[in-house]
């Protein structure tokens, strides 16, 4: 299981929105995953059925998970991450710039519901296919389509309306 | 608003949520997460015990901890441990301890997790030395009953942690075994 960890983590992340919440997801998943052990050997994709469960633990569970949302921004700022990493790190005003936007991008992202939001989150953010994540979530790619377009609108709506984009 | 205008802030749009950061996992947390998963003596227990009101059983409370007003405003304050509170308890008899967290607001999904010293166990919780439930505070003064069992005639100390958002902090019980 170990080479799906970073893949599991990232996916929690992306789910919960918060730290402590996606290490919850993380250890929820490890737990129900050592109950299937015989089941996951047999299967040939094991990071997307990890993936699959994982998101179904998230389901299960999102009125928990929703309770904290996206503090992404802040929590990097937190654990040291500040402006480290992000791009154009040689120019320190239009880092600070670039932190604002996300900073507000992340404000944006807690006005979204949570289906628009993981979406929004797994394409844009992660590169997952349309496919992927009907394959993920069980929901059709027409419904995903339309949970984008209506994520991104949103965004753009919200992001135009403060002054982040113009 | 044109179409132009859409698809270029459409693109800034998609620019910065590829640029949306992510903090890798903590060093040790995946080891930390597989010992877990494969033990179940250290497993979260996702029951949410119900911390009673505080009048119900003041008469059995024999360790009061208080969590000031300052536990959601401070998270720079020191355990307090300077002057630990302690307890004993007769080898396997079972004793009941009662802990009070005063809370200056409601905490909702707050972590408490209590850790034993060696040879002592938690009713209901046999073979376990850390356990860990998902509660919730009200306002005010808040009990926890936690009934211990001394298997072995040597002490040690309980530490209670209590983690809200990114702030927590731990409380601890000195117990002696006669």
């Amino acid at each position: 299981m170990r080479p799906h960890f970073d893949r599991l983590y990232r996916l929690a992340w992306r789910l919960t929105g918060a730290k402590a919440e996606a290490e919850d997801l993380f250890q929820e998943l490890l737990i129900k995953a050592f109950g299937k052990l015989d089941e996951l050997v047999e299967i040939d994709e094991p990071g997307s059925w990890l993936c699959r469960v994982m998101y179904n633990l998230f389901i299960d569970e999102q009125r928990r998970f929703a309770r904290r949302r996206m503090h992404t921004v802040e929590e990097c700022q937190l654990a040291g991450g500040s402006l480290e990493g992000l791009p154009g790190a040689d120019n320190p005003l239009q880092d600070n710039e670039r932190l604002e936007k996300l900073q507000r991008l992340d404000a944006a992202l807690e006005q979204l519901s949570d289906e628009h939001r993981i979406v929004v989150m797994l394409h844009d953010t992660e590169g997952y296919k349309l496919k992927e994540i009907q394959e993920l979530t069980g929901v059709p790619v027409g419904t995903v389509k339309s949970r984008l377009h209506r994520a991104r609108a949103r965004l753009r709506q919200i992001l135009f309306a403060d002054g982040t984009i113009s | 608003m044109k179409n132009n205008d859409i698809n270029k802030q459409d693109q800034e749009i998609l620019e910065l949520l590829k640029d949306y950061p992510m903090p890798a996992a903590d060093a040790g947390f995946y080891d930390q997460a597989l010992v877990r998963a494969t033990h179940n003596g250290s497993r979260r227990q996702r029951n949410r015990w119900l911390l009673t009101g505080f009048g119900a059983a003041i008469a059995a409370t024999i360790a009061v901890w208080m969590i000031g007003g300052m536990f959601l405003t401070n998270p720079q304050l020191p355990d307090a441990g300077a002057e630990i509170p302690g307890v004993t308890i007769a080898l396997e008899e079972p004793r009941t301890v009662n802990l009070v967290f005063a809370s200056a607001t409601a905490l909702d999904s707050a972590t408490l997790t209590v850790s034993l010293p060696h040879g002592i166990e938690l009713s209901g919780f046999p073979g376990q030395r850390e356990i860990t439930w998902e509660t919730s505070l009200k306002e005010g003064k808040n009990l926890l009953p936690l009934t211990l069992l001394a298997l072995k005639p040597a002490g040690g100390e309980l530490l209670a942690r209590l983690e809200h958002d990114d702030r927590d902090r731990t409380f601890r019980l000195r117990i002696d075994v006669t």
